[in-house]
């Protein structure tokens, strides 16, 4: 496992930054939460798919050395309490993993604004 | 000729092409989807961890589920020498039930030390579990932590006002039953046996097992005769945000 505890950037008194980050509260769509898709779409499972994929990214992640895991939680609290204090969780935890990330130099806004261009139209491709 | 039904531009048969109904799914693509995986692949990009790590941990995390605590338990109430060994050394008796601490890398993972201790309840003692610092909480045997527990509200105030709090959950713990709540650490994971309920005589591990929910194992709950789900538990928020807590200057690097 690689990765290396780079580029932190720390606020004084808190775990990170808690300034906004401008690509994600374009994200933060409450219509697009799992409590709210899930009954859209009749369906009962509590947690969206991708929680578990989350889950193993801050796993990964810790074990790398790049983001300890009671770090993350430190700073996930903050986050949680303050800035996205209004969106439900799993959500709130993947905003929030997001804005560490960013804030502490492990990838910029604008690399992962080009990541989501790039998802964003594999997964919506229509096969011809 | 049996009935048929148009669904993507072909037909099924109404009866004897599936034997139950497709479970639904969101057939929508949302943006916290694609935040998830943007994340991940640009930190494998960027060589913060491999893809095969992530899977290690996917396969993992998705195999995690309070049902091997639960199983623990009722083998416990049904077998007094496993329920010595449940105490006398925790992780053998996990490999008892199905989990090794060990994975996924060996030595467990990040955040998953490789030590338990197993909390006894009796008639007079009640324990209830809580990680004040963070949500340290036994994922190999229990699965994830709900979120009220990862909650700062929960966190700070079952230490303070444990009966109170149980009360919230539906759970009234008499004056005369003594409670103490075992706060996780770094190190330290912990489970609660329960008691087992009366009108549970005769019964089979597995019969067992389905009352033995999440929730009684943390010790928000009591294991009774019919209640196998522990229905959604409300999230408080917290009530002084941030300035409450902080990043130690000590701790500044």
């Amino acid at each position: 496992m690689s990765g290396s505890n780079v580029g932190i950037q720390q606020a004084e008194g808190h775990y990170v930054d808690l300034r906004r980050i401008t690509l994600l509260e374009s994200l933060r769509n409450e219509e697009q939460t799992w409590s709210k898709l899930a009954p859209r779409w009749c369906v009962t499972n509590p947690d969206p798919p991708w929680q578990v994929c989350l889950d193993a990214t801050c796993d990964a992640l810790s074990a790398g050395g790049a983001l300890d895991s009671l770090d993350r939680r430190h700073a996930e609290d903050e986050l949680g309490e303050t800035v996205y204090s209004e969106i439900p969780n799993p959500e709130r935890q993947l905003l929030a993993l997001a804005h560490i990330m960013v804030r502490r130099g492990l990838m910029t806004e604008e690399e992962l604004a080009r990541q989501i261009r790039i998802v964003r139209a594999r997964l919506e491709a229509v096969q011809e | 000729m049996a009935n048929t039904h148009s669904h993507g531009g072909h037909d099924h048969p109404e009866d004897g092409g599936h034997d139950h109904p497709a479970a639904p799914m969101v057939d929508e693509i949302s943006d916290f989807e694609i935040l998830e995986l943007a994340v991940r692949e640009l930190a494998i990009e960027k060589g913060l961890f491999t893809a095969e790590d992530h899977r290690a941990f996917s396969e993992w995390n998705d195999a995690r589920s309070p049902a091997a605590g639960s199983r623990m338990v009722a083998k416990a109430w049904t077998d007094p020498a496993y329920k010595s060994r449940v105490f006398s050394d925790p992780l053998a008796a996990s490999k008892e039930v199905g989990v090794d601490w060990s994975e996924p890398s060996g030595f467990g993972t990040t955040s998953d030390y490789m030590h338990m201790t197993v909390l006894e309840d009796t008639p007079t003692l009640h324990h209830v579990i809580v990680c004040t610092l963070c949500s340290c909480y036994p994922r190999p045997i229990l699965g994830h932590s709900p979120y009220w527990y990862r909650a700062p509200n929960y966190r700070r105030r079952i230490v303070r006002w444990p009966r109170e709090v149980l009360a919230e959950f539906g759970l009234i713990v008499p004056p005369e039953v003594e409670l103490r709540v075992e706060d996780s650490n770094a190190k330290s994971r912990f489970m609660v046996l329960p008691v087992r309920p009366e009108g549970t005589d005769g019964w089979s591990e597995e019969q067992l097992a389905e009352i033995v929910t999440r929730d009684t194992m943390i010790g928000i709950a009591m294991p009774k005769p019919g209640r196998t789900s522990d229905g959604p538990r409300p999230i408080h928020k917290a009530s002084r945000p941030v300035h409450s807590g902080g990043r130690p200057r000590e701790a500044a690097p």
